[in-house]
């Protein structure tokens, strides 16, 4: 009896530690990853759920666009561009990138969003 | 064991979009804006090259700015013929097309006005009520004459097609994926939407609807094979000295930014020529006019926001619109 206990209450663990395994392999899947490009070439990757709280700049062509990373958020802060659409689009967040053209760049999620495939803008 | 059963279970459901056979992606700037495509398919990827080669032609072809390409050399004609490439001979006929059946809402020759409130160069300002006059006496598709490919302007009077270059080089494109064997595709032409087929996994592509006046998506639609495109002066616009915003999208009679009722409109037909032409204009035409136009055509479907944030969508598309929560939306029934 004892021994069918004990093999009862292994198996438990294990089930458990499956569940538990699943569910985390369902976190990571889904954790929003951001890329930064820049006249086509990808700058930077983010993992926003992990990233730490920053500012950085990027430069194009002497203009340079302020970047910051904020509670697992990304916008453009500040820019040197004439229409500061990028700085109005405020943080990432659907489908639709934040895009500064006259410096070339795009800031967007790497991977498909989960309810939209894009922004009708 | 079971446990090792769920563990990959759900790790194998879990795939990566990158890992779905046949998708390639591509991401340019051209025509102005971010253009990004996807396309699902046998060598998909080439396809999408060829696809942003022909992109960046139409461009060299349409563009005002650019010395070489037609619409600079009918800009700088002085009044004499120019002859055009067939390209350009067909969206300028398309165009002029599109003029007379909005009764002049949509408006080619409007570069000269929308230069004078500073939109072309981002030095925005309120010209004079005089400079207004001056510039409107250069305004009227009419006084284009285009035959075959000549194309004849009075002098100073300009082109652009900036109000439906992205709708027909996006057609262009699809087309041009479709004689490839692409079966499923989205192409967002800084914003603007065309789509063949479904998504691979057999769902229509799920389109987010921006809110004019910012904050989150008004809601989703839901769509196969066709084209989306939305209208608004919500984000190119400036405040004046005045106080008063100024958008980007001018009336054509009254050389001032529309003041419409509406805050946007989104289209949706077969063809991205017709959505872009069709939703400048329904926006210059405000809502009841568009709702008259919308009544005289079986071509379209429309999404409307009002200047109060009222949503309203035509019945042809009502079942495909899913709003977000706490949104209502009026259905306009023929």
């Amino acid at each position: 009896m004892k021994k069918n206990q004990l093999w009862l209450g292994v198996c438990v663990v294990i089930l458990c530690l499956g569940i538990l395994g699943g569910l985390w392999v369902m976190r990571v899947q889904s954790d929003p990853s951001v890329r930064i490009v820049q006249n086509g070439a990808v700058l930077y990757r983010f993992d926003l759920s992990s990233a730490e709280d920053q500012t950085f700049t990027v430069e194009y062509e002497g203009r340079s666009n302020i970047i910051q990373i904020e509670d697992g958020a990304i916008r453009v802060l500040e820019a040197d561009c004439p229409d500061q659409t990028c700085v109005h689009m405020g943080w990432l967040d659907s489908a639709a990138p934040i895009v500064c053209l006259p410096n070339r760049l795009v800031i967007e999620f790497d991977n498909a969003s989960d309810e939209t495939d894009a922004v009708i803008e | 064991m079971v446990a090792a059963l769920i563990v990959c279970f759900v790790s194998c459901s879990h795939q990566d979009s990158e890992e779905i056979a046949g998708e390639a992606n591509a991401g340019f700037f051209a025509m102005n804006t971010y253009i990004s495509m996807t396309a699902y398919g046998d060598q998909a990827d080439s396809v999408l090259e060829e696809a942003e080669s022909r992109m960046k032609e139409l461009e060299a072809l349409w563009s005002v700015t650019e010395e070489n390409s037609d619409i600079y050399a009918v800009n700088h004609s002085n009044g004499s013929p120019v002859t055009v490439s067939d390209e350009t001979a067909e969206i300028l006929s398309f165009a002029l097309e599109m003029a007379a059946e909005t009764n002049g809402a949509l408006d080619p020759t409007i570069y000269p006005l929308v230069s004078a409130w500073g939109f072309t160069t981002e030095e925005h300002h309120i010209p004079s009520d005089d400079k207004i006059q001056e510039m409107l006496s250069l305004v009227g598709y009419e006084k284009i004459r285009l035959d075959e490919n000549q194309v004849q302007l009075p002098p100073n009077m300009m082109l652009d097609l900036g109000a439906l270059g992205k709708g027909y080089a996006g057609d262009t494109v699809i087309q041009l994926l479709k004689d490839r064997g692409i079966l499923s595709a989205l192409v967002d032409l800084g914003g603007n939407i065309q789509t063949i087929g479904m998504r691979p996994d057999g769902m229509p592509w799920r389109l987010g609807l921006q809110d004019p006046f910012g904050g989150e998506n008004l809601g989703v639609l839901s769509v196969s094979d066709c084209a989306v495109v939305t209208s608004g002066n919500y984000e190119n616009y400036f405040i004046g000295e005045d106080g008063k915003t100024y958008g980007h999208i001018i009336d054509p009679v009254t050389g001032y930014p529309v003041e419409s009722d509406l805050a946007s409109v989104t289209v949706i037909a077969a063809e991205g020529k017709l959505c872009d032409a069709l939703s400048t204009s329904l926006f210059v035409m405000g809502q009841d006019r568009a709702v008259n136009f919308w009544r005289q055509r079986q071509d379209f479907e429309m999404i409307l926001v009002t200047s109060t944030g009222e949503i309203s969508v035509t019945e042809g598309i009502a079942d495909q619109f899913s709003p977000a929560d706490n949104e209502e939306v009026d259905v306009i029934y023929r």
